[in-house]
């Protein structure tokens, strides 16, 4: 047998091995295989719509260059459907999302990212012409097995400027959370106050001219209650915080299941800044607190509103 | 006619463009520190091959007797079976000899292939990656600092030694039928694996694309660091269906462990099944008339076909 060259993995296996190799593997092909095909039932006619109508950015195997692939997308967003009329929401001032270019920045709450699910849903499915939102993930998203796949063939794509200026000049809309895991880990006690937002949207906005929407996301506070933030587990599993709840004793893992709170989103008029985005960081700052004063207000208002958390 | 030196000639990649040259009416010499493979391909009649270690002296009477318009420094050794001191020898001391000799000789211009694994796959790149961005790969493997300094070493090379036309080109995945390179190889297994829970984004460029790159760049007198990459990024698992091979899932531990036990599969590779590296070549396109002429599936297919006939 001739020497292997500068390559040697697989080495040679013995061909009757080999057979049962080839069988284990085809077999855990065609499971693999019937697992993809049920996907087709699962998709929502309105969902495929929908995302059949979005303006066709994708290369010819279907995917865009951060991996958007609108055939998985509709998948997807089939299932967050569920989590999405779960919550129930109801969404007020979706005609402010202006055509073109667009920052959508609203409240980060409640442990888990379902805001953004129901914000994306809700830009989908209600919004006229249907818009797909880019929401910018966390570094630390891309590293979760499975989940970075599905997050990034529905259209997530890691928040980093570069990503998010690519995409702005392309005239996509983007979700962003200035608050970051600040806002979304935030404990009981400090539901609705939001967390500082951070100055690198505003400089995207200036640089792109993009409009800034802000929403408020109500009902996500109450859907997973956290009393505490035990930050050295979290740093062990290299999260960016771990919930504690205070069913915790009582229900065990379940206490982390969502309630079904009542969802209310409320999206506010286009604000337009103007102003060279390399500023200093406190002109910049008087900007970004504009936006999040509207954003508090919003808030205020919608709980102002409130009547039942549940209903 | 011109008088062009490629280094790295018992490479595919090398050959296809000497063989380029070759129709063209040039005068190519070939040099490699490895042996050059025989029978020749017939369009390679005329290359004249000496074998010689880029770090030692029979480079330098190679020079001394022949005059060279052109260098194209193509022969990045990236085999781990050859020790890390002895690549350091290969890709850094002797690129560095390489480009003393050319501005010592007064050759008009250089080409030096260089690779987008320098930028690294980490969870945190931005998509497309350019030119003037980070090396990230250095941090985490240092079995990469060699391709990282001799892409800085030409880089800075550019601007001290403006007499010679010094061009650094950062291919991204290249693959092809002339091609023995360990994701070729890859991708002409029977069974490809893929990272159970990862399917990060990727291109792949023809052989002979680049081949056309590298010619076209010279052509043009091209200076500077540019990125070479194809249009069309997919996800790993899909243009693993284009090659219609069958997949299977290794659990990332599972993948390193076999990789520490099979030992010829580079441990930084590893990430680039996991995290995206897509990177942008706007710039070497606005400036060089070039673009990639074949499609993704007719790349990833002329890979691995002569494989695939002979698995059945």
């Amino acid at each position: 047998m001739p020497k292997s060259t500068t390559y040697s993995v697989p080495r040679e296996l013995p061909p009757d091995l080999l057979l049962k190799w080839n069988e284990i593997l085809s077999r855990l092909t065609n499971v693999l295989q019937i697992a993809k095909d049920a996907r087709h039932h699962w998709i929502d006619p309105m969902v495929s719509q929908a995302i059949d109508s979005l303006p066709n950015r994708i290369n010819s195997q279907g995917f865009d260059p951060w991996g958007f692939s609108p055939q998985e997308a509709k998948f997807y967003y089939s299932l967050a459907r569920h989590i999405y009329d779960y919550f129930r929401p109801e969404i007020f001032g979706i005609e402010n999302i202006p055509k073109g270019r667009v920052l959508i920045v609203p409240n980060h709450s409640g442990q888990l990212p379902f805001d953004g699910l129901v914000v994306a849903q809700a830009t989908l499915l209600q919004a006229k012409p249907p818009r797909l939102v880019r929401a910018m993930a966390e570094r630390w998203v891309s590293t979760l097995p499975f989940v970075n796949e599905m997050f990034a063939r529905s259209g997530v794509v890691l928040g980093d400027p570069i990503n998010c200026r690519n995409l702005l000049e392309d005239d996509q809309a983007i979700l962003v959370f200035p608050e970051g895991a600040k806002g979304s880990g935030k404990i009981y006690q400090q539901r609705y106050r939001l967390a500082p937002f951070g100055r690198g949207f505003m400089r995207l906005a200036l640089q792109t001219k993009t409009p800034v929407v802000p929403v408020a996301v109500i009902g996500a506070e109450e859907s997973i209650i956290s009393i505490h933030d035990w930050k050295g587990l979290a740093k062990l599993l290299h999260a960016p915080y771990m919930p504690i709840s205070p069913l915790l004793p009582l229900l065990g893992p379940l206490a982390y299941f969502p309630l079904p709170t009542k969802f209310r989103i409320y999206f506010g008029e286009p604000m337009h800044f103007d102003g060279p985005f390399d500023d200093e960081d406190s002109v910049i700052q008087r900007k970004v607190d504009q936006v999040q004063d509207r954003v508090q207000a919003l808030v205020n208002e919608g709980l102002a509103q409130r009547r039942s958390v549940f209903f | 006619m011109a008088h062009i030196l490629i280094t790295g000639i018992a490479g595919g990649l090398a050959q296809l463009v000497a063989s380029k040259l070759l129709a063209e009416g040039h005068q190519v010499v070939g040099v490699d520190y490895r042996e050059l493979k025989e029978p020749r391909d017939p369009s390679l009649q005329k290359l004249q091959v000496h074998r010689a270690h880029y770090n030692k002296t029979i480079i330098e009477d190679i020079f001394r007797h022949q005059s060279f318009d052109a260098v194209m420094h193509l022969g990045r050794a990236f085999s781990l079976k050859d020790s890390a001191g002895k690549r350091f020898d290969l890709n850094v001391v002797g690129s560095q000899k390489i480009m003393n000799l050319a501005v010592q000789h007064k050759v008009r211009s250089l080409v030096v292939l260089s690779t987008f694994h320098i930028y690294g796959a980490h969870p945190s790149n931005h998509i497309p990656i350019a030119e003037d961005e980070p090396l990230r790969a250095g941090v985490q493997f240092p079995q990469l600092a060699d391709a990282i300094q001799m892409d800085n070493m030409s880089s800075t090379w550019v601007y001290r030694h403006p007499q010679v036309k010094t061009c650094v080109l950062r291919a991204t995945n290249l693959i092809g039928p002339k091609l023995h390179n360990t994701l070729t190889q890859f991708l002409r297994l029977r069974h490809v694996p893929y990272l159970l829970g990862f399917n990060p984004m990727m291109q792949f460029l023809h052989e002979d694309d680049m081949a056309e790159a590298i010619v076209s760049a010279w052509r043009q007198d091209l200076v500077g660091v540019y990125n070479v990459s194809s249009d069309e990024p997919v996800p790993w698992r899909t243009a693993i269906e284009l090659t219609r091979a069958k997949t299977f899932p290794i659990p990332a531990p599972v993948a390193d462990v076999f990789l520490r036990m099979t030992g010829n599969f580079p441990g930084y590779l590893i990430d680039f099944f996991r995290y995206p590296c897509v990177i942008t070549d706007r710039q070497f396109r606005s400036k060089v008339q070039w673009a990639p002429r074949r499609g993704l599936e007719e790349t990833l297919w002329s890979a691995v076909s002569e494989a695939r006939m002979n698995q059945l």
